[in-house]
């Protein structure tokens, strides 16, 4: 980023302020609600959209939408500040204030739509846009993959989502979130358990649950304050909002319990250790927000009060205190030119207020009393005791919130008050934009832990929206007496502080560990790999540019069909009246069997058609046997006429080389006399049905009275269908003058295409 | 034949009377200098005719004896038809001038193939549906091979004819073994034998054969192998059109078919046309993820979308009718966006059709990327852009229709498909440095790229109002 920006380009630019001041404006608009929703009231705006489709552009702003809007539109105003002078005098700073504004307004749809599809679109909208800001600076490789990974797999869980979603709408009659939620659980539905699939698969892809947590650490490749954006109020919480939001619909089946308690507990402590294991410092962060979605997964996979409120509360005290350690980290690289945990130390002298900001989030994120933070974890705690799977939970989130200690002092502690490391650049203090963001977050931390009762009034609504109901059970208190929670706490504090002293030798163990577990990263790769190779390898068997390739699949398939069409009837019994065959019948079948012999053994392409022809001509035998002279005569006509004018065409066509065909012969061979035999069963099928004898009993009926003629061929074709007769006369007299003019024409027709053949070598 | 009939008819016969004279008109000059005029003649009557049927009166009318149908279902059909030929025809203008191709029956030849898809969307009889495919597919087969002195260009026409015709024969096959059966060729009469919803064997097999010869038309797999070298083979405004006006025709005459003369036995075309989607959902989606020639892209990006087109067909209702009509319709704008992009693909006045040339595409020309984006994005289904709502339509009537496994499977077939078309916008925006083309493109192409573009996000307002018309469309047919 260093080289792109002019440290000494003025940074107040319209396209540096505008979003921010609007934003800004936004987050007072939402504010000025917030009586009105922690009365317990709700409002709804909704257009029609698509109605055939059930499609409304309908939002609700109820007590969770209200939280999440807050959150994104005051931390979204505070980054965008701090983007402009971050990103100050960068060449492509408006294109990027423009993508940021947009993912604000996606983001804000998401939370704020009522319909499940209007949600839909809103989601993939911050996905795309989240795509162009990891991608922003594209320069670098590295940056470019990693939000196409994101983009594909946030994508394909996006997908899953809308079918969940088509089918939840479905069978449930009604696309309105709000009215599916009145209607209470679905977990008696029918349906339940493939739309509950498909949701979790959306919203875990989206808030990056193992297994599909890869993509986020890998974001981080965006500029700082995207990440601290994305990570700590937006994007990655869509999928937790997403859970929130149907956890009316959803919640209350041993399926959704177990399913969110397993994969938050194994996201929690997975990414806590790997927290535990990064040397850069946004890295740390960016795994300690997978430990924090991993959490309020877990917590959201219970019902009770206590769960619902720990989830709000901790929501809301990460998004406050992460925004803000993202942006003193961004401070400090800004400052130091690098974000090693190893080589920083001591800046607390030369950037005190940063440090600041850092200490006061990180002590909130510590869980230290009497911030906001300590609040949560008691609350969430409380929760845990009172999930049915209580020892489980209680586990994981101990470990969780100790390892979140220790990288709470990670992260604050050594790089502002540990020993002076050797910084590539000589730190200075940062400017008061940059440092309005983490100051104004970091203090909020502090204040809403002295005074709960503000915190609660846009927490509570949230919980109330999440229950459904307006009695809640969890209550937001600084002291809530000597209970199991604050002896987990004072545990936590301890084993943290044991884990941050011997957090260097674990880095170094867990670095063992993990180069020998599974590597979702490169396993993507390989996925993508191995999708490539499939799709090269069937393009090289199916599509190999060979008609005979091409026909050998028409006829096979056409051959399956048939014949599985036959057995799925169960067809039986095929009489085959041999007995009554004279001489006559059994020669011209001879001749036609001959014929086609002939065909297949020949070399000579002139022969071929000969013997092809004799084939035909045994057909129209057949015809007369059976007395349709006319179809015989047409039949004789047509085939004199091909092989005639196939033998002229083919003298003067190349030789080709047949070497190259025998090798297939014998499979051409089983598949013609497969489609043959198939053939003919269903003719004999066919015929074996009734005749239907209406338009032959016309005829006979007819043909006199109406036409004075006997022959009731002839009658036919000069009375009856006079008009096709004459027809057939005109397509003949046409066909004739179209040969003759191509064979005069010829010879000008090969000089214009020689022209073109010059023009296109040019 | 009555005045009524000739008035029901009108558009066809507008459109055979002018092909004849301008054949006689360019025979007697023998010059290509006229190839324009004729061309501009041609589209403006083809739009003049989309208005005259956009302006008709509502209702069926049956002509010539119950061969020909004029109902909402075809009406709709051949507006799209004749609008997307007229927009691709003049769309290659300049290309096949610039290249000496423009010959003065290339607009001849577009007119009979653009009747033969009118005639097809309007048979109600075997023998009617077979005159139109015909005569669409004769007209198509010489503009494939248009350009006989390139060896790729005579190749590709000559499978496509062989294949071609080997399909009609199939299909013939069916016509037949299905009026063996029946004993009428009717529509109507066909579905009057299958009433009580029991279905002879023998009609079970000329079903079969017939839509196995539609199948080839619609290029659904396992019946597509044609497709990818025709389409790299043939000039590109060639590929262009094939690749809209005869798929929308090819899945109106698939619909009319099974639900006119097979509607009483749904089940039984249903599983097969739902297999028909499934094989070509995926195998579209998946071969097109290696190639590096962007009209090959184009071709498997058909097969998938035709794949999504029947999604909607094998529901077998009338919401599933409509949503594959408007899917349709959307594809056919998005399709001749981006092959109006494809057209303007130049390096040094040499056509160029390798993706890899897009690479940073968007660092010269950021109109035009941002153009492709949309429309690639729309291909994909990202909403809210126009090709979701398309996407979106199918999967529900999918569902609607109790056929849950098949949207899933839709909806698995368009995360892979997702991925090229990103491929394409993620090479132009953030690609590597390479050999840039350098070509202006024509003003028409340019004018339907942008047009397609701002279709694609203005259309998400109310779908521009096409929905009443597509389900007054498919409850004429579906009742």
């Amino acid at each position: 980023m260093a080289e792109d920006t002019d440290p000494n380009a003025p940074w107040i630019t319209f396209a540096g302020i505008a979003p921010a001041a609007i934003t800004a404006a936004l987050f007072v608009w939402f504010l000025g609600h917030a009586p009105t929703i922690a009365a317990g009231g709700s409002i709804r705006w909704a257009w029609d959209w698509i109605p055939s489709l059930q499609v409304t552009l309908s939002f609700w702003l109820d007590g969770l939408s209200l939280m999440f809007a807050l959150l994104i539109t005051g931390i979204g105003a505070l980054v965008m500040l701090y983007a402009a002078r971050y990103l100050a005098g960068h060449k492509q700073f408006a294109r990027f204030a423009l993508y940021l504004f947009l993912f604000m307004l996606s983001m804000l749809g998401l939370v704020l739509a009522d319909n499940l599809i209007a949600l839909f679109v809103f989601w993939e909208l911050t996905t795309f846009t989240s795509y162009l800001l990891i991608g922003f600076s594209h320069a670098d490789p590295k940056s470019r993959r990693n939000a196409l990974q994101a983009l594909l797999l946030t994508a394909a869980g996006g997908l899953a989502l809308l079918a969940g979603f088509i089918l939840l709408g479905l069978t449930q009659g009604t696309f309105e979130i709000s009215v599916l939620n009145a209607g209470g659980s679905l977990a008696g539905s029918a349906w339940y358990l493939p739309i509950l699939i498909l949701v979790l698969l959306g919203a875990f892809t989206k808030s990056a649950q193992v297994p599909f947590h890869f993509w986020l650490p890998n974001a981080m490749a965006a500029p700082t304050p995207v990440s601290a954006y994305l990570h700590s109020a937006t994007m990655v919480k869509a999928g937790i909002y997403l859970l929130a939001r149907m956890h009316p619909s959803l919640s209350g089946s041993e399926v959704w319990l177990w399913t969110l308690t397993l994969f938050g507990g194994v996201t929690t402590v997975f990414a806590s250790i790997m927290a535990l294991r990064q040397i850069d410092l946004k890295q740390t962060l960016a795994y300690t927000t997978l430990m924090a979605l991993g959490t309020l997964t877990m917590l959201l996979g219970g019902s009770s009060g206590y769960a619902i409120t720990g989830a709000m509360a901790f929501l809301f005290v990460h998004s406050l205190y992460k925004a803000a350690l993202f942006l003193t980290i961004g401070l400090v690289d800004h400052a130091t030119g690098t974000r090693d945990a190893d080589v920083l130390g001591g800046l607390a002298r030369v950037m005190p207020i940063t440090a600041l900001a850092a200490a006061l989030a990180a002590l909130s994120m510590a869980g230290i009393p009497p911030f906001l933070g300590f609040i949560a974890k008691e609350v969430a705690y409380s929760g845990a005791t009172g999930s049915p799977l209580w020892p489980l939970v209680i586990l994981l989130a101990l470990a969780a919130n100790a390892l979140m200690v220790a990288v709470a002092a990670i992260v604050a502690w050594r790089p502002f008050f540990g020993p002076q490391g050797r910084l590539p650049r000589v730190p200075h203090e940062g400017p008061w934009a940059m440092l309005l963001g983490p100051v104004i977050l970091a203090v909020l931390g502090l204040a809403f832990g002295l005074l709960p009762g503000l915190a609660a009034l846009i927490i509570e609504p949230a919980v109330n929206a999440v229950m459904g109901t307006p009695d809640t059970g969890g209550r937001l208190k600084l002291w809530a007496g000597f209970n199991l929670p604050l002896l987990l706490s004072v545990v936590t504090l301890a084993l943290g502080a044991v884990l941050y002293l011997r957090h260097q030798t674990l880095r170094e163990r867990i670095a063992r560990l993990e180069a020998r577990g599974p590597d979702f990263d490169a396993g993507w790769d390989r996925l993508l790999e191995h999708f490539m190779a499939v799709a090269k390898g069937q393009t090289r068997i199916i599509q190999t540019g060979r008609l005979r390739d091409y026909m050998f699949v028409t006829f096979g398939v056409l051959l399956a069909a048939i014949v599985s069409g036959l057995l799925a009837r169960n067809v039986g019994g095929l009489e085959l009246a041999l007995a009554g065959l004279s001489v006559r019948e059994w020669g011209v079948a001879g001749l036609i069997v001959a014929g086609t012999v002939a065909t297949l053994l020949t070399s000579s392409r002139v022969t071929a058609i000969v013997a092809l022809g004799v084939v035909g001509i045994g057909v129209a035998l057949i015809f007369i046997i059976y007395s349709a002279p006319d179809v015989a005569i047409t039949q004789l006509l047509v085939e004199l006429l091909i092989v005639v004018l196939f033998a002229v065409a083919a003298l003067k066509l190349p030789m080709l080389d047949r070497e190259g065909v025998q090798r297939h012969r014998p499979l051409d061979a089983v598949l013609a006399v497969g489609v043959g035999a198939a053939t003919t069963v269903v003719l004999m099928l066919v015929t074996q049905a009734p005749f239907d004898r209406r338009l032959t009993e016309f005829f006979e009926a007819s043909s006199y009275p109406d036409a004075h003629g006997r022959n009731i061929v002839n009658v036919i074709l000069v009375d009856f269908r006079t008009l096709d007769t004459f027809g057939e006369i005109a397509v003949v007299v046409v066909a004739a003058l179209g040969a003759y003019a191509l064979l005069k024409g010829g010879r000008s027709l090969v000089r214009r295409s020689g022209d073109a053949a010059e023009e296109e070598n040019k | 034949m009555t005045p009524a009939d000739l008035m029901t008819a009108l558009p066809e016969i507008a459109l055979a009377a002018w092909a004849v004279g301008a054949l006689l008109v360019g025979a007697w000059f023998g010059q290509d200098r006229i190839a324009a005029p004729i061309m501009w003649g041609t589209a403006a009557l083809f739009l003049v005719m989309a208005m005259w049927v956009g302006l008709s009166p509502a209702g069926s009318r049956m002509a010539f004896n119950g061969l020909f149908i004029n109902d909402a279902f075809a009406r709709f059909a051949k507006i799209v038809i004749l609008a997307s030929a007229a927009a691709v025809m003049v769309m290659g203008q300049d290309y096949l001038t610039k290249r000496d191709l423009m010959r003065f029956e290339y607009p001849i030849l577009i007119t009979l193939a653009t009747l033969g898809m009118l005639l097809m969307v309007s048979a109600s009889d075997l023998i009617a549906l077979y005159m139109g495919l015909e005569l669409q597919s004769l007209a198509l087969y010489v503009i494939a091979a248009m350009r006989r002195d390139s060896v790729k260009s005579t190749e590709a026409g000559l499978k496509y004819f062989i294949l071609g015709s080997l399909a009609s024969g199939t299909l013939l096959y069916g016509a037949s073994i299905t009026y063996g059966y029946a004993g009428t060729t009717q529509f109507a009469g066909i579905l009057s034998t299958i009433a009580d919803g029991d279905m002879p064997l023998g009609l079970l097999v000329g079903l079969v054969f017939l839509l196995a010869g539609l199948a080839f038309k619609i290029s659904a797999v396992p019946f597509h192998m044609w497709t990818p070298d025709v389409y790299e083979g043939a000039p590109t405004p060639v590929t262009a059109f094939f690749a809209t006006a005869p798929k929308v025709a090819a899945v109106i005459l698939l619909t009319r078919l099974v639900h006119d003369a097979f509607g009483s036995v749904p089940g039984d075309w249903g599983q097969i046309v739902a297999f028909l989607a499934v094989a070509s959902m995926f195998l579209g989606s998946i071969t097109a993820l290696a190639q590096s020639d962007i009209k090959r892209l184009m071709a498997y990006s058909s097969i998938a979308h035709m794949g999504f087109a029947m999604v909607g067909l094998a529901a077998g209702t009338a919401i599933g009718v409509q949503a594959t009509m408007v899917y349709m319709a959307i594809y056919v704008v998005m399709n001749i966006g981006t092959f109006a992009f494809i057209l303007g693909m130049e390096r040094g006045g040499r056509h160029i059709t390798e993706i890899a040339s897009l690479n940073l595409y968007s660092r010269r020309e950021p109109a035009k990327a941002l153009a492709l984006l949309i429309l690639m994005f729309s291909m994909a289904g990202v909403p809210p852009l126009l090709g979701f709502f398309g996407k979106f339509g199918v999967l529900r009537a999918a569902v609607d229709a109790d056929m849950t496994w098949l949207a899933i499977a839709g909806v698995l077939a368009s995360v892979i498909g997702a991925y090229y078309y990103l491929r394409i916008v993620y090479l132009m925006y953030f690609g590597e440095e390479g050999e840039p083309l350098d070509g202006k493109m024509a003003p028409v192409p340019l004018v339907l790229l942008g047009a397609s573009a701002v279709i694609m996000v203005v259309g998400v307002i109310n779908l521009f109002g096409i929905e009443p018309f597509a389900t007054t469309a498919a409850t004429a047919l579906v009742n």
